[in-house]
């Protein structure tokens, strides 16, 4: 019985891989782009614009008639738009598959400080969800466990690999850290939790460990130890700048503290994530240079007195205190909903923010708050060939419709089950 | 009737010349005590009523009641006199609501109640209070502490908690101090700690004790023939008293009022002390209310990050909660207060002061604690006002009740005496000159007057104080200290006598070596030093409450109103407008709506023409640029819903109706009318396969929930497939189904069931006359008679559904019973079955993009809308999630990517096609003339990324205007200041607080369980 069960469900995942498309080999030929509009996510915007790119870099960006050398393909875009590969940070794509299914799930440990756990050994490059979220523009994601307080050490992937080797861009860049609430909100109107004073001494009881775990790591940071372990190790580079604290907090009162709890152990690379009231705290934030990965902005107001819109005017109102920020879109059902990100940059350029700006939030400047913007985030000779065509505005629910994408250069088959599901179906006889 | 009988026993007791002292059929163990003295309290101010106070006037009382009282009163000789000259003498308080003596049931330990009952143990209705009453001393001592000599007893346990007592806190035999042993009935909306698992919902519970009545008349109507049902007896019989509702919040006061109204039935209405929020709708429902004394605490508003968390609601609610009393009597409505709910009954009376403080007369107030509870619950003859006959209850005090620094000094209960505080004469506190042969010392005796604390020092320069023993015990006081300190080589040990009001006290002492010698103290001056920084403390507070407050806002958040908006007429003017009917897309177009309906759709109209008759004046509004469409419908949604929205303990719950539970104040009715939505169907839950009945309800922010109900919609039921009502994803695997087998067979047996019904039902109902009367009403069962009228029509079905099995299986499962599936909700498989689905004319309601989140919908895909609609499906999407529900124009545009529908066509699906769905569409979901006005002003192109609703009309009314929405901020926020203001001064000025808690409200969704999100 169990071999048989065994067996259909090995029947089963070689037909759906046989669904997947295959993962693209990489550039030969070298590759023009030419008569769209160039987004280059720098800020700059190319009418009739080309793009060129070999062996995996860009080597011309501008408009279409400075095109000086020859390239083997050429892809005419003219009414198209071309930008660079939408990034999608604190994101936990290829760590689970089905919510409710527990056996798919790789994201969380128990205990409070995991940060020796890494994302980069569970990402499941075959994924079925990731084709959905790439055809949207999206082909670089920040995978990141979730869990208590440290949660874990993520890592920086592009979304068309044979597996979870392949997929890394940078390995273990950064470590989460989700701050303890400080409005906590237990029980409810017929069992209340506990008291107020019990959970404020649960509270400074948690900030205290947090802060000897930090000056352990600290301490064990500056020696060098005969025996390793795993957990201090972790957190070793925190100190020398190689990996980013990402600090998940979201009311003012977390933030701030939070943000001077790091500085003071000494952390040198920060950014926030969540940062609902950011833009409350920016002074302290444009001080303690900390950038802010934006909860996503689809959300409700987290206050019943807030206005409607606040979510959505978050990043003009980051924009207008001077933070630099990029988009998130963590939460529920995060892994299916993240092809929407690039809507919530379409959202926030409703809501103030002008349309380049809210491009940068979801490449150049989510590539630098990650750390790989030598290679990624924009459109500039030099960097990677990670981009895609779109047929009208990608910000736009209406006309994001993927037409070519490439990463590094390699130019992805297009498509996913769902597309192929859709062709099956359509096609149905009537009966 | 039993009570009438046992009442007059009493009121003949009372008549009756002999006075019985002691229950009169125990024997006793010696010589009987029959003497009854007369007790005399002369001199004192008799606050005879709240109408009516006597000064030096008299009371007599003998034995348990009350003899004569007035100014002319004849003093028996052979009476014991109290001279209260200076003192008050009150009726002693009376509390309504109190479980005292029937403490609440651990739910571990419960066990089924014996013999016949009614089959869920929430319905507890043949609990009688008078038969499980035993005194509690505790509880019973720190209520009379406060002058509460008679409470209103029941076990607050249950749905139907059976009668209640009416106890006297005189402390002797239950069988003595029961006054009324079924003075109440019994009402909650918390099942407390019944086992069965339904109802885990508010609505299940309103359903529960709707079906329970029924089911009483018909068990009086013949039932009890068929089967015995302690209960349902009870239950029948029990109407005829006062009946309390422990309903609670302002909604679910209303609640209970409606369920009361349904079977003719008025109850008195416990309440949080919150009726403000909805007062005219509270008042007119003529009941009245019980409220408690206690008040919101104010939060430490002194950090601004910490005070963000304190929302305007909270804030608000710190002010206007001790005005709620006042506003109820000025209204005319009647109330009684009770101390349930106050961790310390002594925490009444500041929480009073502030009510009286707040505008609160003091007359209404004694009422609601003396002859409004009397009143209510028929005692008027026994308890409530200190007038001959009734039970001695009398509360002695030191100044008026409400003074800040009265002191109550004994209750006397049925005549029985307890001191609580010594009269000032007998205070021992204060300053002495204590005289020994071979020193004079200080002598200070502090501490609670019953428990005296005693300390001595020499007199001179700043010695420390030596603590002494002191025991005084009546007239004799005893005293010890040691010595050594003090110029003695031991122990000073001192007996003597209290004389002159205790301002001296003399005797005999012994010194360290056994010799004797006289002593006296002379007090030097009493002990208020303290109570002078407390008086002002008092005034600093005080004078803070009487400041004039706010308003009361509809709803109370930030965007609440005090006045409501009225249906305009207005004329849109060269819009761009998304009619979704024959005219299509019309650009440059006006639209003019008048009296809640769309008058009239056309290019450049004279709206002159339009009204020749009357002179109706037509605001304009430029729409230049701008589109118009109708307000979108959201098919499925759990906004606006109160204390849960699945009742999935049992795999049927046709009963449970959402429209119960309406919470007409949640924010999210209003974030979506900001989003442009209009209408919504506030459904069931997806936890078992046949849910509760929907409630369609238009967003007319700030109204009732009543008001907010659709007129004339028709019935909706939701009905769920699948992994939820299968519980693959729960802790639980017990209830049948288990699997989409289990779930057609429970379709079928509740269908089967149905159709008997409504045959018997039918079969009764054509009876002759004649005929009818000798036969039996077959029972009316709630769940049964809902699922009868799917099987009419009269009744739609919107099912919550994913694979295509199980779509298949409910269409056949139709087919073969006789009735229509309105809708497919969710329905993300239809894809797959599109043309079965259009040709049983099925409606599907879908997401846009949702996936991956269990197993069954792996195979959902974004295309699902356009597959459907290309198929000939009328296509609607929809929400089901507060976030998603107020941008549904942005899921409409997804179908634009996701397959290549038409924009217009894509827009239809979420307002014209879900009034297809929802049987609506005659009134709504179209810009046509006729139709209701409801209507949105887009910024731009509704399915643009970029669109913003700029006004969302419902039936003509502008309920949100984007503009008038900064106003609105900027006056909650002055609001919010002033208040922030006050809420520091009042720290300041000694007031207590508490630390801000975040109140983020849980968003509900299909398979939220239980009551809270």
């Amino acid at each position: 019985m169990r071999t048989a069960h065994f067996l259909l469900c090995a029947g089963l995942a070689a037909t759906l891989a046989a669904q997947r498309p295959t993962p693209a080999p990489p550039q030969t030929g070298s590759i023009l782009i030419t008569g769209g509009t160039v987004h280059t996510g720098t800020g700059k915007t190319y009418d009739e614009g080309a793009v060129g790119f070999r062996n995996g870099t860009i080597d011309f960006v501008g408009y279409a008639y400075a095109v000086k050398t020859g390239y083997d393909t050429v892809i005419e875009a003219r009414g198209m738009q071309v930008y660079p590969g939408f990034i999608l940070p604190d994101a936990t794509l290829g760590l689970g598959e089905i919510d409710a299914v527990r056996a798919t799930l790789d994201e969380e440990e128990p205990g409070d400080f995991g940060p020796e756990v890494r994302s980069a050994a569970a990402y499941k490059a075959d994924s079925r969800i990731i084709p959905t979220v790439r055809s949207n523009g999206v082909l670089l994601a920040q995978v990141t466990p979730r869990g208590n307080l440290i949660s874990g050490t993520s890592s920086i992937m592009q979304l068309d690999a044979w597996n979870n080797n392949d997929a890394v861009v940078k390995a273990d860049e950064g470590i989460h850290l989700n701050w303890p609430g400080a409005f906590r909100h237990t029980g409810w109107w017929a069992e209340p939790g506990s008291t107020e004073k019990e959970q404020e001494e649960r509270r400074s009881r948690t900030l205290g460990q947090v802060r000897t775990f930090f000056e352990r790591a600290r301490a064990y940071a500056a020696s060098d130890p005969n025996m390793v372990d795993l957990r201090l190790e972790a957190m070793r580079d925190l100190f020398t700048g190689r990996k980013t604290l990402y600090i998940h907090a979201n009311a003012a009162r977390e933030i701030q503290e939070a943000v001077l709890f790091a500085r003071e152990m000494g952390v040198r690379r920060l950014v926030l994530v969540g940062g609902h009231d950011a833009w409350r705290v920016a002074p302290l934030l444009r001080d303690k240079q900390v950038d802010v990965i934006l909860q996503r902005l689809h959300s409700l107001p987290q206050r019943e007195d807030e206005d409607p819109d606040l979510p959505y005017r978050l990043p003009a109102l980051l924009k207008e205190a001077g933070l630099r920020f990029c988009l998130g879109y963590s939460g529920d059902m995060e892994r299916m909903g993240s092809r929407n990100l690039p809507f919530l940059a379409g959202t926030a350029s409703a809501y103030g923010l002008s349309a380049p700006d809210a491009l940068r939030a979801i490449t150049l400047d989510a590539a630098a708050i990650l750390g790989v913007d030598q290679r990624y985030g924009s459109l500039e000779p030099g960097k990677s060939a990670t981009l895609f065509i779109s047929s009208g505005d990608a910000l736009d629910m209406r006309t994001n419709h993927l037409v070519h994408a490439f990463i590094d250069g390699r130019h992805l088959v297009p498509g996913s089950q769902q597309e192929q599901l859709w062709k099956q179906y359509v096609s149905r006889p009537a009966k | 009737m039993p009570t009438r009988t046992f009442r007059s026993l009493l009121i003949g007791a009372c008549l009756a010349a002999t006075w019985v002292h002691a229950q009169q059929n125990v024997p006793v163990n010696g010589p009987h005590d029959r003497a009854e003295v007369p007790v005399a309290f002369i001199h004192a101010t008799v606050h005879v009523s709240p109408e009516k106070t006597l000064t030096d006037a008299t009371v007599l009382i003998q034995g348990s009641r009350i003899l004569e009282v007035g100014k002319r009163v004849r003093v028996p000789a052979g009476a014991v006199v109290h001279d209260l000259t200076g003192l008050h003498l009150w009726p002693g308080l009376i509390d309504p609501f109190s479980n005292l003596g029937l403490p609440d049931r651990s739910p571990a330990g419960y066990e089924r109640p014996a013999g016949a009952r009614y089959w869920n143990r929430a319905i507890a209705a043949s609990t009688a209070a008078a038969a499980l009453y035993s005194p509690e001393e505790k509880r019973t001592q720190a209520l009379r502490a406060q002058g509460i000599t008679t409470v209103l007893a029941h076990r607050m346990d249950g749905i139907a908690r059976g009668t209640g007592c009416l106890v006297s806190l005189a402390g002797r035999t239950p069988s003595e101090d029961i006054l009324l042993p079924e003075a109440s009935a019994h009402f909650s909306f918390s099942k407390g700690t019944s086992p069965d698992r339904y109802p885990s919902s508010l609505m299940g519970s309103i359903a529960l004790l709707r079906q329970a009545f029924y089911d009483a008349r018909w068990y009086t109507a013949g039932g009890k023939q068929e089967q015995r049902d302690a209960d349902l007896e009870a239950l029948s019989h029990l109407q005829d008293l006062p009946l309390v509702f422990d309903a609670g919040s302002a909604q679910n006061v209303l609640r209970a009022a409606q369920v009361g109204k349904e079977f003719g039935l008025k109850f008195i209405l416990r309440s949080n002390g919150d009726a403000y929020l909805r007062l005219a709708d509270i008042l007119a429902t003529g009941s009245p209310l019980i409220i408690p004394l206690k008040l919101p605490e104010a939060y430490d508003v002194e950090d601004p990050f910490d005070a963000l968390e304190v929302s305007l609601g909270q804030l608000k609610e710190w002010e206007l909660a001790p005005t709620d009393p006042a506003r109820i009597a000025e209204a005319g409505g009647v109330f009684a207060f009770t101390t349930h709910g106050l961790e310390d009954p002594a925490d009444l009376w500041p929480a009073l002061r502030r009510m009286v403080r707040c505008g609160l007369d003091s007359a209404t107030a004694l009422a609601a604690l003396t002859t409004v509870p009397a009143t209510l619950f028929h005692a008027t003859d026994l308890v409530g006002t200190l007038e001959a006959g009734k039970q001695a209850d009398l509360v002695i005090t030191s100044k008026h009740l409400f003074d800040a620094d009265n002191v109550i000094h004994e209750t006397w209960a049925a005549g029985r005496r307890q001191v609580h505080q010594p009269r000032i004469a007998d205070d021992p506190r204060g300053l002495f000159d204590l005289n020994l042969r071979t020193a004079i010392l200080k002598l200070r005796v502090k501490g609670p007057p019953g428990k005296p604390e005693a300390e001595v020092r020499r007199p001179e320069g700043d010695t420390a104080w030596t603590k002494a023993v002191l025991s005084i015990q009546g007239p004799v006081v005893s005293l010890w200290f040691e010595g050594a300190a003090l110029g003695f080589a031991g122990p000073v040990r001192l007996n003597g006598v209290v004389h002159d009001q205790g301002t001296i006290w003399d005797g005999q002492a012994q010194g360290p070596s056994g010799e004797w010698f006289a002593w006296s103290a002379i007090r030097q001056r009493g002990s208020n030093g303290g109570k002078q920084q407390e008086k002002k403390a008092h005034a600093a507070l005080d004078s803070i409450w009487s400041l004039p407050t706010g308003q009361v806002w509809y709803p109370m958040n930030a965007y609440g109103t005090t006045q409501f908006p009225d249906t305009e007429t207005v004329v849109f003017r060269n819009a761009t407008v998304w009619t979704n009917g024959e005219q299509g897309l019309m650009r440059n177009a006006d639209v003019c709506i008048h009296q809640g309906r769309i008058a009239a759709v056309g290019q450049q109209l004279n709206t002159a023409a339009l009204f020749p008759k009357s002179k109706v004046k037509v605001a304009e509004i430029d729409a230049t640029g701008l589109h118009l469409t109708s307000g979108i419908i959201d098919e499925h949604s759990h906004i606006g819903i109160d204390r849960g929205v699945n009742e999935g303990t049992q795999a049927v719950t046709a009963e449970v109706r959402i429209g119960d539970v309406i919470n007409p104040d949640d924010i999210n009715l209003h974030n979506a009318l900001a989003g442009g939505v209009t209408v919504v169907q506030q459904l069931h839950g997806s936890a078992n396969p046949i849910g509760g009945q929907s409630s369609l309800i238009k967003l007319r922010w700030g109204r009732n929930a009543e008001e907010m109900k659709i007129d004339g919609a028709p019935g909706f039921i939701k009905f769920a497939l699948g992994e939820n009502v299968k519980q693959s994803n729960w802790n639980r695997h017990d209830r049948y189904p288990q699997t989409r087998m289990g779930v057609e067979q429970v379709f079928y047996d509740a269908f089967h069931r149905a159709r008997d019904y409504a045959a018997r039902q039918a079969h009764y109902a054509g009876l002759k006359p004649k005929d009818k009367e000798a036969t039996m009403p077959p029972r009316r069962d709630l769940e049964l008679e809902a699922l009868a009228e799917i099987l009419t029509g009269a009744r739609h079905i919107t099912c919550h559904s994913y694979v295509q099995s199980e779509i298949l299986m409910l269409l056949h499962v139709a087919d073969s019973m006789g009735f229509q599936v309105n809708t497919f909700t969710h329905v993300l498989e239809g894809y797959k079955v599109a043309q079965e689905l259009a040709r049983h004319g099925c409606h599907a309601s879908t997401f846009s993009d949702w996936w991956a989140y269990k197993a069954e919908v792996m195979d959902a895909i974004p295309y699902n809308a356009a597959i459907m609609h290309e198929k000939g499906v009328n296509v609607c999407l929809n929400s089901d999630d507060a976030e998603m529900g107020r941008r549904l124009n942005q899921e409409a545009a997804k179908t634009v990517k996701y397959g290549g529908v038409a924009p217009e066509e894509a827009w239809k699906m979420v307002t014209l096609n879900p009034a297809k769905a929802l049987h609506l569409d005659h009134r709504m979901g179209s810009v046509e003339a006729g139709k209701d006005a409801d209507l949105v002003l887009w910024s731009s192109n509704p399915l643009d990324i970029r669109a913003k609703a700029l006004m969302t009309f419902v039936d003509g009314v502008r309920y949100y205007d984007r503009r008038r929405e900064l106003d609105q901020q900027t006056l909650a926020a002055a609001e919010r200041a002033r208040l922030i203001a006050r809420m520091l001064a009042a720290k300041r000025a000694g007031a207590a607080v508490r630390r801000a808690q975040r109140q983020e409200p849980g968003q509900w969704h299909c398979e939220t369980l239980g009551e809270q999100p």
